[in-house]
């Protein structure tokens, strides 16, 4: 492939990939897509796709093997999708090494396997096997992130053309001016997706205010959190797509300066996206004057090595430039002195994965999905006792308890839903009783949680609400920079309260000192971190009174877990 | 479920220095402080830890002071810079691992195995990464990732004791930790 070098080339290249992408779908032979990502890696799924390979040498079938990325139901990994000459591709759930043969082979007999299959893609059932998108996971789904998830290949960007890829890209260099990108990503109203929800146009549009030379545009793909794992799946499964957003970015900032910081833990992510940008390079999507457009933009990786602190913003921009990552105090903020001490905008990898619809559809469009404030798709993983554990694609403003008891299918046999922690470890739980509550930024906040970046955890009863939130504080305690001193001797101080009620010496007294302390350390904070550190706790405290104070009265926990008697043995 | 068996070399730095040559290029001195981590998280997969001769080798092709590098050495938790045990088990402390009891896994690796503060079992048999943070497979919760491939699933108490069983066991002449990806 050479390089692309304008605009005509682009186009007809795009023509060119459609119409292979086409007569793949629409051939005599047999098309079979395994997912290889992180989660379906950890199932067996390399595995899965080599016995494939035996398997179909060995019957001489005819067929393209490929790998897709995941497509979020990780529940179902290892998946295979199937496309045989005269059927819709059907897609496969828990194909395990074992259960090639049997599949193969039946497939060949006309045994369709139906008990295996999650769904055809198509809009008619076929054969018995209901369409993919009334798969209870997927019914309440609404995707755009993943539209082409599980579908292309992830190191593929001729997949990624073949789709529409950079065609927003395309759009906005030659059809739009820089200010004209930023007027319609204000028009989308999209929120940040990394917590805070800060709009990203209106940041956009601060960065370009700044007069200062050069700047960067920063993409945080750290995904710290320990309740979370978006981010990495999108750069496993379209690390492309995050990769044009940047590129839109660093078009309406007029910068030819992109980075993405990565977790340095999320390996394959980082493999990937980094082939991304290797081929953007040999595409000419990447580099100087970019398609003869005159605009030149170059993309770093840059990677981190296991501390959340790094996701906070200013903090990131001193992993980047090789120091600690440790907060600074703020004015000025990143927009007027960020990385190198240049205006920077950072935004989450799902916000810029966002920005190539908007593009292409426009802000309109995307403003007339979600709720008023919270505006288009969002993406959420949860975890605990759920029945369909993976990534999920919501319209924001869906109600809770459909997207717990719907999209992720309840609660598994056996557990009984006690309550789910909502933003990470920055906020609180909600109880059975609120679970009505729309899932978008402002309705989550007003009942004392937080949309975050959308990771949830369920709990049942076997949880206790005291050891609970005593996990939340002490991993803020654990990941605390040091540098100010609220948080550095606050969060202990939580941790040391909350093991002395664990253990059976808890005081009456204590839940006052618990707010008392928890007020100073969330106002006397520098940064994020602490600010919120004590939030889980007050949550799980507001929430579940009784539990703390039977554990201090009583010396009883009802879920028994906390090490209460032993305690009392040893006194 | 296989595991490999890679004899433990004396530190040759001659991998390092090629990948640094190859890939480590900095343009100005701006770029070299931004190359660091990733330096030295190249030196981490070669031998499984960042040995001061490597140390001291980054500092140097990338021209900055040794300083730099052991200041983001040890910030940052997933470097070590002593050497790890036989085998590495990373093993995930997120909330979904949590909830499914991860916490009782973390006890018994430190009452029953002597696992001390840098995760290391009393024997050497086993280094330990208690990850704060999501291995992202939380539908196997809790879960590990031992050897840089293998993932060890629904883990409780019971398997992990067996689990390090069949590491001494098997540990017949040589383990393994340098891993790659
Ligand atoms: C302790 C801490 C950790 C954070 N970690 C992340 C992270 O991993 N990813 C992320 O996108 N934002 C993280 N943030 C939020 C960032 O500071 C910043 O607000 C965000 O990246 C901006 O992008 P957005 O507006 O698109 O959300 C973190 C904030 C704090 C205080
Ligand atoms: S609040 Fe905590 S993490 Fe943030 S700067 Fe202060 S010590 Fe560091
Ligand atoms: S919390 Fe352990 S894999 Fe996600």
């Amino acid at each position: 492939m050479g390089v692309l070098t304008d605009r005509r080339a682009f186009e007809s290249y795009v023509t060119a990939a459609r119409s292979r992408w086409e007569r793949l779908w629409s051939g005599d032979q047999w098309v079979i897509s395994v997912g290889i990502s992180e989660c379906s890696i950890a199932k067996g799924a390399l595995e899965t796709y080599r016995h494939l390979e035996l398997v179909l040498a060995a019957g001489h079938i005819r067929a393209v093997l490929r790998r897709v990325g995941c497509a979020g139901w990780c529940f179902a990994e290892p998946f295979v999708e199937v496309k045989m000459p005269d059927s819709p591709p059907i897609v496969y759930g828990w194909v395990t090494t074992e259960r090639v043969p049997e599949l193969i082979d039946g497939l060949r007999r006309g045994d369709l396997h139906a008990d295996w299959a999650l769904g055809v893609r198509s809009v008619e059932p076929w054969r018995g096997i209901p369409p993919l998108g009334e798969h209870p996971f997927l019914r309440h789904q609404h995707r755009i992130l993943l539209e082409h998830a599980g579908v292309i290949d992830p190191e593929s960007i001729e997949d990624y053309i073949a789709v529409g890829g950079y065609g927003a890209f395309v759009k906005a260099l030659f059809e739009m001016t820089p200010e004209e990108v930023v007027e319609e990503v204000k028009a989308s109203n999209l929120r940040g997706r990394g917590g805070a929800g800060f709009p990203a146009g209106i940041k956009w549009e601060s960065g370009r205010r700044t007069p200062a030379r050069p700047k960067y545009v920063v993409v945080n793909s750290h995904e710290g959190e320990p309740n979370v794992f978006k981010d990495r799946r999108l750069l496993e499964t379209n690390p492309h797509l995050v990769l044009e957003g940047l590129l839109i970015g660093c078009y309406a900032l007029e910068t030819p300066y992109g980075y993405n910081f990565i977790g340095g833990e999320h390996a394959l992510a980082l493999r990937r996206f980094q082939r991304a940008v290797e081929q953007a390079y040999e595409f000419g999507l990447l580099g100087d004057n970019i398609l003869g457009s005159g605009f030149s933009c170059h993309v770093r990786v840059r990677t981190g090595g296991g501390a959340y602190i790094c996701g906070e913003g200013s903090a990131l921009m001193y992993a980047i430039m090789g120091q600690r990552g440790q907060p600074r105090t703020k004015p000025p903020r990143s927009v007027e002195e960020g990385l190198w001490r240049r205006p920077t905008v950072l935004n989450n990898t799902e916000t810029f994965a966002s920005v190539p619809a908007i593009i292409r559809n426009g802000g309109a469009w995307y403003a007339s999905l979600g709720t008023k404030e919270s505006t288009g798709t969002k993406l959420i993983t949860m975890q605990g006792p759920v029945r369909y554990l993976g990534v999920a694609e919501i319209e924001m403003g869906l109600p809770m308890r459909q997207l717990i008891f719907d999209v992720f299918g309840g609660m598994r046999p056996g557990y009984r839903f006690k309550g789910i922690q909502t933003g990470g470890v920055s906020a609180g739980p909600l109880r059975e009783e609120e679970l009505d509550v729309p899932v978008d930024f402002d309705s989550l906040t007003s009942l004392g949680g937080m949309l975050g970046s959308g990771g949830f955890v369920v709990f049942d009863d076997s949880v206790c609400a005291v050891d609970f939130a005593r996990y939340l504080v002490a991993f803020s305690r654990y990941e605390s920079c040091g540098k100010c001193t609220p948080c550095r001797l606050g969060t202990p101080a939580l941790v040391e309260i909350l093991d002395r009620i664990r253990y059976g010496f808890g005081r009456p007294e204590d839940l006052e000192i618990i707010q008392y302390a928890s007020k100073h350390i969330i106002e006397l904070s520098l940064c994020g971190l602490g600010q919120v550190a004590p939030m889980p706790l007050l949550g799980m405290l507001e929430r579940f009174r009784d539990e703390f104070v039977e554990h201090i009265t009583e010396r009883r926990c009802r879920a028994g877990v906390c090490p209460l008697e032993s305690a009392v043995a040893v006194r | 479920m296989e595991l490999p068996v890679v004899p433990r070399r004396p530190i040759d730095l001659d991998p390092l220095q090629r990948i640094l040559e190859e890939r480590y290029r900095p343009q100005d001195h701006q770029e070299a402080q931004e190359l660091i981590v990733g330096a030295c998280q190249e030196a981490q997969h070669l031998y499984g830890w960042v040995p001061p001769q490597a140390a001291h080798l980054i500092a140097e092709h990338l021209g900055v002071t040794i300083n730099r590098v052991y200041g983001l050495l040890t910030f940052y938790a997933d470097f070590r810079t002593q050497p790890p045990g036989r085998h590495y088990l990373w093993l995930c402390y997120g909330a979904a691992c949590y909830v499914a009891g991860a916490q009782r896994l973390i006890e018994v690796l430190r009452d029953e195995y002597g696992m001390d503060e840098k995760g290391d079992l009393a024997d050497g048999i086993l280094s330990v990464n208690v990850f704060n943070g999501c291995l992202g497979v939380c539908d196997l919760a809790p879960v590990g990732q031992l050897d840089h491939q293998t993932y060890v699933g629904h883990l409780t108490a019971e398997e992990l004791r067996a689990l390090i069983e069949r590491l001494r066991r098997n540990d017949g002449v040589e383990g393994s930790h340098g891993g790659s990806h």
